[in-house]
């Protein structure tokens, strides 16, 4: 059936095709705005998890090319740092280079090429080695000299168009060390600065002996001199057992001498010469205590073990609190490698390094014992070698060919250990968390978030300790019990205050407010009490104030009345303050050379806790300036939201206007209330300037009210000048940046689940 | 000022007198109103020179056309309107002979002494049990059986004991228009006070929730003085012994209901009534 057809409308009932217009096009545009906002958000959390998720992967390797090399039996390798001139040494200590010619291809390819080692011919070499770190070859001889081959690279640009790595040696003089003409068996250098010092183990008749020889160098007018032998050291007599393994960090300080027996002797050297600072056994509860290999990870502050089962142990240097003196403690436990490793080498870009055997290699990350990556190589490798940007890794195997891989590994620190877990680091005692993001490269990063989110919750919780009390009674009182014309001045006062920049709190606080109250803490908290203790004291006269005087005083401005003999008690209690110091916490003051009344000393001297000018308890006053008016604005607006008809209500059964606050306008409003401390809660969490400026931003553990802080929000601010794009520390940022929001995008979440049940528990009836 | 205090127990003692002989023979005009004259602020008179007396234990009705001030009287009665910024009145009103704006009385002890009930029911967003107790728990009484002995009276009187005895812990909000109206007359009276005004109660109700609560203001007569305002004609002359009518802030007429409605004096009321204007 068909419908009638329309009847023409006539013009008076007809929609204006404007009104047709704006009414769609209006609405059009506030949902693409709604929508916008969510995706924005959306984004936002996209974009920070797509900056941090590179930080949890692990190692990825990829075989890149294989080169087959000359026919000399090689046993060590190394490379430069643009990966185009890797060096190969053989058993006499003949270095060669070959060029790879993957990087730049301008060039003629100079093949495999050999530098003169300058060895003379009666030099029968019968120890080498080399330190993976810094290209140095050690070379010793069958009748006790020794040399140190340097291996140097520098780029050139010949043309203006490309680049090439001009390999070079940089020979030391071959000098004696030990007793002449007897075979060096183990040979260790050191140098920093002026100081050098080298170790060795020779073989004299049959027997082991223990020599050490520091080196000078003498300063001509125009140029460094010759350097020479300053002294020797005959370390036999130290010695306990057969030496087999020795090591000299880059501070030339000591010595590292490891026995058969599987006891490590740590001799220092001081202007009287060696002597044995520690002596410990790396493997002692192990079946095997034999030491197979020792070596340095990049800094020479630890070493990695490992035994003939392949088990591995990491001992760090660190300062032991009782001696002062820096040992070597166990700091590390890492996987048993399935056979004995053969070679070892060390990043010079981190803690990471290479340990393998035959086909089986694995990269190690030491701060964290995270094993970044570990497998079977297609190939047998004699030697394995990390590039000097932690980039690829060679490989030599037993067929004379080079291997070339790929590390993408951008962030081999990072992951839950470093981020969230207790860890021994070099140089200190026990395991901990801790913070310090940037130092040298040989600098062991440490990057744990635990203290900065206790540090975010230190602040955010002394910015509510004195937000919540203030800012909420003064929102009842002026929702209730101010008269509204001055309601009306007092509430858009307030709310400018909410819109002072932080930053001139934070100036404030730091400046002013910190070195005030940190110097008369009794003073502030008998001043507060004080306060508190008076408006008390009137509460109670009041009710007992004769009726003629207390009725005529008129609803509103009691105020004056109470405030006024508070401020009086809140005075008498900061002088009470004073006087409590003089009399309680006399202390003796060092630099005034007698006794003061100081209760920031006696806090350090009697209680031993710290005390920074800049701390928790200064912050949560230039805080709660901040957090109070966001909380006062959106409490005093659910307050007086309240229907009029509950206060009339409660008021004609006879209750006092206090009581009416509490039991009926209160609770109604709690679903209000509970928002604002939120949206305050939230703020405090996030802000920042305040923070930077007034916490002295020192990583903390503790909920000490006289210590600073350092939150997630104040360490954004303050290390994103030192974050390198797309580097570990950036990305980091970014992972604070996201625990930031995880936090208060789930405390939103729960507050508003029980927001919305407060209000439905609470709902003014409509 | 030892003689002020002395004034003060006068007066405190007069009022425990009142509550204990509450049978005592009826002393009368319970609320007598002298000269009254009420502002808002400096400029808006809203009530004329108003002379009159409301008798104890009977229905007063206060009707008039909207804004002709019945309401703002009846609020002064127990001086809710002191919640006002900026109002003046001229003029006394005594409460068994004691004037209301004796700067020696305790508002909160007039309140307990005036209940109210409002145009539109407003019970607390509590259980029925709370909203009941509420005038004895903020008067610091807190004996159980006080309490529950208090409820049972109070619903009782208010004819809701029966729909409401089996959920007293449940929230007030559950109940009908009808019931909470009720509700808040079992409240107003828990704490027994003398006199109990009503404005407007039944403006938001249906007409069997009205014909319940007007049964309820003959019952609650016997035992209170009850002031109602009303837009309702046939509620004031349904349930009022006297009739007051109102016109643009003054005292037109005042006199027994069947008078007032049957045979007005003056024109203006016997226009009113009639229907002819308001």
């Amino acid at each position: 059936m068909q419908k009638p057809p329309l009847k023409a409308v006539p013009e008076r009932f007809q929609v204006a095709a404007r009104t047709l217009f704006f009414d769609k096009f209006m609405t059009g545009l506030i949902m693409i705005g709604g929508i916008s906002i969510i995706v924005a958000v959306f984004f936002i959390f996209v974009f920070i998890g797509a900056k941090t998720l590179p930080l949890f992967r692990s190692a990825d390797i990829e075989a890149k090319a294989v080169f087959a090399l000359p026919d000399e039996a090689f046993i060590f390798l190394g490379i430069d740092e643009w990966r185009e001139v890797p060096y190969f040494v053989s058993e006499n200590a003949d270095i060669y280079f070959v060029d790879l010619e993957m990087e730049s291809k301008d060039y003629e390819n100079r093949g495999t090429f050999r530098l003169p080692n300058n060895l003379p011919d009666d030099f029968v070499v019968s120890h080498i080695s080399l330190n993976t770190i810094t290209d140095e070859i050690r070379v010793g001889s069958e009748d006790g000299r020794f040399t140190i081959i340097d291996v140097n690279y520098r780029p050139t640009y010949p043309a203006d168009t490309g680049r090439i790595i001009e390999p070079s040696l940089s020979i030391l003089p071959i000098l004696n060390i030990g007793r002449e003409g007897h075979p060096i068996l183990e040979l260790r250098y050191g140098s920093r600065g002026n100081r050098r010092l080298a170790a060795a183990i020779q073989e004299v008749d049959g027997r082991t002996e223990l020599h050490a020889v520091t080196l000078a160098q003498r300063r001509g007018l125009f140029a460094a001199g010759e350097l020479t032998e300053d002294r020797r050291f005959d370390l036999t007599e130290l010695m306990r057992d057969t030496p087999t393994q020795i090591l000299i960090s880059y501070e030339a300080d000591s010595i590292l001498v490891a026995y058969e027996s599987g006891e490590v002797d740590y001799l220092f050297l001081t202007s009287t010469g060696f002597s044995l600072r520690q002596s410990f056994t790396p493997f002692e509860d192990s079946v095997e205590p034999g030491i197979v290999s020792m070596d340095f990870v990049l800094g020479d502050v630890s070493i990695v073990v490992t035994n003939s089962k392949g088990e591995m142990r990491v001992w760090s240097v660190y300062l032991d609190p009782d001696t002062s003196t820096r040992v070597f403690g166990h700091t590390k436990t890492f996987p048993a490698l399935e056979t004995p490793a053969s070679y070892f080498s060390a990043s010079r870009r981190n803690k990471a390094f290479l340990k393998g055997s035959e086909n089986f290699a694995s990269l190690r990350f030491m701060t964290t014992e995270d094993i970044r990556w570990e497998g079977t190589l297609p190939f047998n490798a004699v030697k394995g070698f990390i590039t000097p940007r932690y980039d690829g890794m060679i490989f030599l195997d037993d067929s004379n060919h080079l291997h070339f891989w790929d590390l993408d590994d951008e962030h081999p620190i990072a992951g839950w250990t470093s981020y969230f877990r207790r860890i021994a680091y070099e140089g200190r005692q026990g395991e901990i968390y801790d913070w310090q993001s940037s130092g040298p490269v040989e600098f062991e990063r440490k990057l744990s978030l635990v203290p900065l989110i206790i540090g975010t919750m230190k602040g955010t919780f002394y910015a509510m300790l004195v937000a919540v009390p203030i800012a909420l009674l003064s929102a009842i009182y002026v929702s209730q019990f101010l008269r509204p014309s001055l309601k009306r001045v007092v509430k858009p006062t307030m709310e400018i205050m909410a819109s002072l920049p932080s930053v001139v709190l934070g100036f404030f606080a730091a400046l002013w407010l910190s070195p005030l109250i940190s110097n008369a803490v009794p003073s502030v908290v008998l001043g507060i009490t004080g306060l508190f203790a008076g408006a008390l004291i009137i509460g109670i006269g009041w009710g007992r104030l004769p009726n003629h005087i207390r009725l005529r005083i008129p609803n509103g401005t009691e105020f004056i009345v109470v405030a006024i003999p508070a401020f009086v008690v809140g005075v008498m209690g900061w002088n009470l303050g004073v006087r409590i110091e003089d009399w309680l916490f006399l202390q003796y003051d060092a630099d005034l050379e007698r006794e003061v009344g100081s209760f920031r000393l006696w806090v350090v001297n009697t209680l031993g806790m710290d005390f920074e000018t800049r701390n928790a308890f200064v912050v949560g006053f230039a805080m709660g300036f901040a957090v109070i008016p966001i909380i006062f604005t959106i409490s005093e607006d659910a307050l007086s939201n309240v229907p009029k008809s509950f206060q009339s209500g409660s008021l004609a059964l006879g209750a006092s206007r206090w009581q009416t606050a509490i039991r009926v306008i209160l609770p109604t409003a709690a679903a209000g209330i509970f928002s604002a401390l939120m949206i305050g809660f939230g703020r405090a969490i996030g802000e920042t300037m305040i923070m930077v400026m007034a916490t002295g931003n020192a990583v903390v553990q503790d909920f000490n009210p006289f210590t600073g802080m350092r939150t997630l929000s104040a360490n954004i601010a303050v290390e994103l000048s030192e974050a390198e794009k797309d580097g570990t520390l950036y990305r980091t940022l970014f992972l604070c940046a996201m625990i930031l929001f995880l936090f208060t995008f789930t405390l939103n979440t729960i507050a508003e689940v029980l927001r919305q049940w407060l209000r439905k528990r609470f709902r003014a009836v409509e | 000022m030892s003689h002020s205090i002395r004034t003060n127990r006068n007066v405190m003692t007069k009022q425990a007198d009142a509550a204990n002989d509450s049978d005592a023979e009826l002393r009368g005009d319970i609320i007598q109103i002298k000269d009254y004259n009420f502002f808002y602020d400096q400029n808006s008179q809203v009530l004329f020179n108003l002379n009159m007396e409301i008798p104890e234990r009977k229905v007063t009705a206060f009707i008039g056309p909207s804004g002709c001030g019945k309401s703002t009287l009846l609020r002064n009665l127990n001086r809710m309107n002191d919640l006002i910024d900026g109002i003046r009145h001229e003029g006394d009103i005594l409460i068994d002979g004691h004037s209301i704006y004796d700067p020696l009385l305790e508002v909160i002890s007039l309140r307990k002494r005036i209940g109210m009930v409002f145009q539109k029911s407003n019970p607390f967003p509590k259980t029925i049990y709370e909203n009941i107790v509420y005038s004895l728990r903020v008067a610091g009484r807190s004996k159980k059986s006080e309490l529950d002995e208090t409820v049972e009276r109070s619903l009782k009187a208010a004819a809701l004991w029966d729909e409401v005895k089996d959920r007293l812990n449940q929230s007030a909000f559950g109940l009908s228009g009808g019931q909470m109206q009720r509700l808040c007359i079992a409240r107003a009276i828990a704490n027994s006070p003398e006199i109990l005004l009503m404005d407007e109660p039944c403006s938001a109700l249906d007409p069997i929730a009205t014909g319940k609560i007007e049964e309820l203001i003959h019952e609650l007569k016997k035992d209170y003085t009850i002031v109602i305002v009303t837009h309702n004609m046939q509620q004031a002359a349904r349930v009022s012994d006297r009739t007051a009518f109102f016109y643009l802030g003054k005292l037109i007429e005042y006199n027994d209901t069947e008078s007032i409605f049957m045979n007005p004096k003056n024109p203006q009321t016997e226009a009113y009534v009639s229907g002819r204007f308001g």
